[in-house]
Parts: C-alpha cells; sequence; structure tokens
C-alpha cells in the first residue's frame, strides 16, 4: 500500500464505512464488498487453493467486521490492513481446521516456482521484493511460503526437509534480516 | 510505550504470519491489546506485508457470496446487548419504561440469571455458532469467567441424544465439554477448569447420545460451530 491518491482515496472510504458499519449500517457493507471482495477472494485462494474454502474466509471476514466494526481505531491503523488482519486470521483458521484440510501432495511440487511468482508479482519499486531478494534462495522462501500461502512452522519444515527447530530459526533470523533492510 | 525489543519484533512478525498456536498466539493478543509499542510492530510488519495482498490477482466474487454474507449478517451487531445492559443498569428506566412482551422475551432470552445480572450483562467476548450461513445459537464470556450459551433456533434432538457443547481452549488440549442439554435452551457454560475463553476460541455443539459423549471427545455430527470475537 502506498501513498498514491487513488490508494488514499480507496482507504478514506473503506475507514468511512467501516464507521458506518460500527452505527449498524448494512449498506456500507455492500460498499466494503464492492471495493475489496474480489481481491478478498484471490487471497484466500491463494492459502485455501479452492474457491468454496476462499468465499468461506471471505464470508467469515464481513461477519467478524460486522461485529468488529466499533473496535477499529483508526490511530492504531489504516482500514484496509484491518481488513486484510481479519481476512488472515479467517484464512488461517480454515487452514489450521485439520478435521477438514486435507493435505494436498500438490503444494510440495507448485510451492518452489509459486514463490518466485510471488516476488516476480511485487512492483520493480518495491521495498519488500528488494529485501526478499538480498535474502539467499531457502531464507526468502520461509517467509514467503509463511505470509502467501499460510504454512505453518511444522509445514515449513516438512517442505523444506529440515528439523522443526532449524525451520523456527531461519525464519527468525530471515524476518530480523528483512526488519533491518525495510526499516 | 517503548519500542519493541528484537525477541518481541520477531514475535509481532510470526504474528503477523499466523505461525503462533496456543499459548504462545493468546500473549501475543493480549499484548496487543496490553503494549501499545508491540501493537504498532504489528502493524508495520502487516503493512510491510501488504504488497502480497495488493499484488495477488483478484477472483470472481458474485452475487451469490453476498447474498451469503448478508444473509449471516442479519442480526444486529453487537452495539445491541451493551445498549439492553445500560438499559438493565438503569432502574428507573426499567420501572418507567412500559416494556412489550416483544422487549419483555428479548430480555428473557439474553438471560435473567443472577449468573448474567452479576456479570452486569456485558460480555467480553461473544461466538456466533453457525451452520453455513443459519445462526444456531451465540456464546456470551462475561469478564468474571462465566459464559451463557443462547440458541437462536431450535435445534432437533431425537430421543436417546442429547446436545453437547465443547470448547477447543488449545490445539494441545483438545476439544473440552462444557455443557450438555437435552434441548436448544440457554445454558451456563462449565468453564471454571479452563482458561478465559481468548479471541477466536472455537465453541460447537454436536448431536451425542443422550448423557454425552462416552469418549469425552466430540462423536457426533457437528450442528453449529463458531469462534470468540472481542467486544468493546
Amino acid at each position: 500500500m502506498n501513498d498514491s491518491g487513488p490508494d488514499r482515496a480507496i482507504e478514506a472510504q473503506l475507514a468511512a464505512a467501516i464507521a458506518r458499519c460500527a452505527a449498524g449500517e448494512r449498506s456500507a457493507m455492500r460498499v466494503i464488498y464492492d471495493i475489496e471482495a474480489p481481491r478478498m477472494v484471490g487471497v484466500a485462494r491463494r492459502m485455501l487453493r479452492r474457491q468454496d474454502l476462499a468465499e468461506e474466509a471471505v464470508q467469515d471476514t464481513f461477519m467478524r467486521l460486522w461485529r468488529a466494526a466499533r473496535s477499529f481505531d483508526p490511530a492504531r491503523g489504516g482500514a484496509r490492513t484491518w481488513l486484510y488482519a481479519i481476512l488472515r486470521n479467517s484464512t488461517i483458521s480454515i487452514l489450521r481446521d485439520e478435521s477438514r484440510f486435507v493435505s494436498d501432495p500438490e503444494i510440495g511440487e507448485v510451492a518452489a516456482p509459486a514463490t518466485e511468482n510471488a516476488l516476480a508479482r511485487l512492483p520493480e519499486s518495491s521495498a519488500l521484493r528488494r529485501c526478499l531478494e538480498q535474502l539467499d534462495a531457502e531464507r526468502r522462501a520461509v517467509v514467503i511460503l509463511a505470509y502467501v500461502h499460510g504454512l505453518s512452522h511444522g509445514e515449513l519444515a516438512g517442505r523444506l526437509g529440515v528439523p522443526l527447530g532449524t525451520a523456527k530459526s531461519w525464519m527468525r533470523r530471515s524476518l530480523i534480516s528483512l526488519r533491518e533492510c525495510m526499516g | 510505550m517503548t519500542d519493541a525489543t528484537e525477541p518481541h519484533r520477531t514475535e509481532a512478525a510470526e504474528y503477523v504470519l499466523g505461525l503462533l498456536e496456543g499459548e504462545a498466539k493468546a500473549g501475543a493478543e493480549r499484548r496487543l491489546v496490553s503494549d501499545s509499542g508491540f501493537a504498532r510492530e504489528v502493524e508495520r510488519w502487516r503493512a510491510r506485508f501488504a504488497e502480497f495482498d495488493d499484488s495477488t490477482a483478484p477472483h470472481a466474487a458474485g452475487e451469490e457470496l453476498w447474498n451469503r454474507i448478508e444473509a449471516s449478517t442479519a442480526a444486529p451487531p453487537p452495539a445491541q446487548p451493551s445498549r439492553w445492559a445500560k438499559l438493565w443498569n438503569d432502574l428507573p428506566v426499567m420501572r418507567t419504561a412500559a416494556i412489550g412482551s416483544t422487549f419483555a422475551a428479548l430480555l428473557l432470552a439474553v438471560g435473567l440469571g443472577a449468573a448474567i445480572r452479576q456479570a452486569r450483562l456485558q460480555p467480553v467476548m461473544v461466538a456466533v455458532l453457525v451452520d453455513g450461513d443459519r445462526a444456531g445459537a451465540v456464546v456470551h464470556a462475561f469478564a468474571d469467567g462465566r459464559a451463557i450459551l443462547l440458541p437462536l433456533t431450535s435445534m432437533n434432538v431425537p430421543s436417546g441424544r442429547a446436545l453437547q457443547v465443547w470448547t477447543l481452549p488449545s490445539r494441545e488440549r483438545g476439544p473440552v465439554s462444557v455443557g450438555l442439554m437435552d434441548r436448544a435452551r440457554t445454558l451456563e457454560l462449565q468453564l471454571k477448569d479452563l482458561p478465559r475463553p481468548g479471541p477466536d476460541q472455537l465453541f460447537e455443539i454436536t448431536l451425542e447420545p443422550a448423557g454425552g459423549s462416552p469418549t469425552g471427545r466430540p462423536t457426533g455430527p457437528i450442528l453449529f460451530k463458531g469462534n470468540t470475537a472481542q467486544t468493546l
């Protein structure tokens, strides 16, 4: 999210719509849906890989948004960040719910190109992209697999064929480097 | 108000990534509320990673999904219970108000038990238990550690069966039975031996043999389930 005009306008529209939701105006939910739902389904699909589960995550996000709209505090962060944080929680809940989520052997095969693909989709000017590119391929992969595909520490360890402790330690070091680089 | 230290910065990132589970996750959620430095660090990490979301290709989100959302949010937002709570605490209003039968029934549905009055009708956590887009019950968890389940619909219980309520305090511990009833009714949940419910804690109702699941774990079909959300 940058500071360009259209992004700021969307941010303002979303913040206003969340405030209207907090006041019980259901029509404001539709405003948010029209602006963000397609991207939200895309983000959830990236992790859940199924349209029906992705839609469930988005539906759950809107339910949580409706219930929690009054807790949104613009002083603490952006409206869009807040919305996607709820989406991420909903999506990860579904993903970690083992009773429904059948482990998909495909993820191992698609993961390697998918991480580079996610990186390539970032704009050339992106600080996230520049800083991730400075990491070794495996150290970069743990971060991208965790954020973009929602892998857990255990899944990362399995994917990379390393002990759980190693996966956790790689992750921490990657995050420290990333933070130093991005500031 | 100090800035987060290095381990906490990493913890903030791991929280944003969804890598924390169980007690570590609950701890981060508590810090998010109590530690503004930590909250700022979480917000910064969210903003740092947001470019991945921005660069994701959108997918179709049609009218059908919207209709489901609209149906699932048909209940009023949690602003309502706190308004009832104010009214309830305001005795002169209660004395003078000509309470219509609908409103009286509503108050009854919210529960007039001593448990609720003691908790001042102010839930700190609310979970709406749903089956698809049908809301079946609400769980209200109060600041004093009590919790009640309020059915929103009738539930079909064949003879020789019962409704059992479960919660998942942590993945390690697994589901714990917190209530049993022969039909859908307002029920005080038995959470005494459990940690206070945190945000995003699962509650569910399953159909079990009369007397409750013989294994101590859910064995029957899940009728309704939902996760807690923090109220104001």
